[in-house]
């Protein structure tokens, strides 16, 4: 029963064969950190801080986030390792309702942080092992390889030395703003999550060849 | 014991070869797929795959579909509204045999 409940988890590891769902996380990851960087050292009067130059960011950003993985998709996993085109319901629906309550979790969490002036190191580094547990879950629940416990290892304890900096050292980084912690901990993630999408995608072109066409 | 023997009786022979079980499981956790995932993921050759995918096809299973991936014949498969039912009882019939 166990191997069967296991052959049904085998298609949602399957995404991440190729290690492209945690190259674009770390894209998205990394990607933020800039948007906050520019935003935090760019001159007041730049247009980092206005809304259209947000706008046109966050649209790119999108675009390759959309995209990119379906043209790697594409091209590489789908003549190597097969096409699968998943239920519209494990796709759309979980993701988007997982994604609202957390946004609104970590808005008003840092709504209330920040109107209290509260250290933000803290809650910045409750949202990393809080990502890195729900990382952990996943592992654990799809039977991913050995080697990705690491990654919950590093962000986990990456999380930990950013709270333990003095919030003056970090927020130094981004003009003393709560930019800095966010920076921080969004370049912690993005590098962690694009080193491990790498190595996987690496680990998968060295192990699998495009297929001769079929003929069942 | 005897209710057991008999549940155990009951199972649905065609998706009760391992083969295919692990063909429907593959296919029950997705909306459609091509042959060359299946072939990836049961570890199984073209032949044995392809009589698999046939026997299924007769019990009415699975639906095949021939189509191109560029200039690539590429056959996708999906598992019927039949298959999924069929399977769910699997499930539930193996889960009171054990």
């Amino acid at each position: 029963m166990d191997q069967i409940e296991s052959l049904l988890n085998r298609p949602k590891a399957y995404y991440n064969i190729d290690g492209v769902g945690e190259l674009a996380m770390g894209f998205m990851c990394l990607a933020y950190s800039l948007l906050a960087w520019l935003q935090a050292n760019a001159p007041k009067d730049s247009v980092w801080h206005g809304m259209p130059a947000s706008i046109i960011y966050f649209g790119l950003m999108c675009l390759i986030l959309h995209y990119g993985p379906k043209a790697i998709k594409k091209h590489i996993t789908y003549p190597r390792t097969g096409f699968v085109e998943y239920r519209k319901r494990d796709t759309v629906w979980r993701p988007m309702i997982l994604g609202a309550v957390v946004a609104a979790a970590l808005s008003v969490g840092l709504g209330i942080a920040l109107r209290r002036h509260w250290n933000v190191m803290t809650p910045a580094s409750l949202i990393g092992l809080l990502w890195a547990a729900s990382y952990a879950y996943g592992i654990a629940r799809m039977g991913m390889v050995r080697w990705k416990w690491a990654v919950v290892c590093v962000v986990a304890l990456g999380s930990l030395v950013i709270a333990a900096n003095p919030a003056d050292l970090v927020g130094a980084l981004a003009d003393h703003s709560w930019h800095g912690a966010f920076m921080l901990v969004m370049t912690l993630y993005g590098a962690v999550l694009l080193i491990s999408g790498g190595i996987s995608f690496w680990l998968y072109l060295r192990h699998t060849e495009a297929p001769s066409p079929e003929a069942p | 014991m005897n209710s057991q023997i008999q549940t155990i009786a009951e199972l649905d022979r065609v998706i009760h070869e391992p083969g295919r079980l692990m063909v429907v499981a593959l296919l029950f956790a997705v909306d459609r797929s091509d042959f060359i995932y299946l072939q990836h993921e049961t570890g199984m050759n073209k032949g044995t795959l392809s009589s698999h995918l046939s026997r299924l096809e007769e019990a009415g299973y699975v639906e095949v579909e021939k189509t191109y991936r560029g200039k690539v014949p590429q056959t996708l498969l999906r598992l019927t509204a039949a298959g999924r039912k069929a399977f769910e009882q699997y499930r539930r019939k193996l889960r009171e045999a054990l």
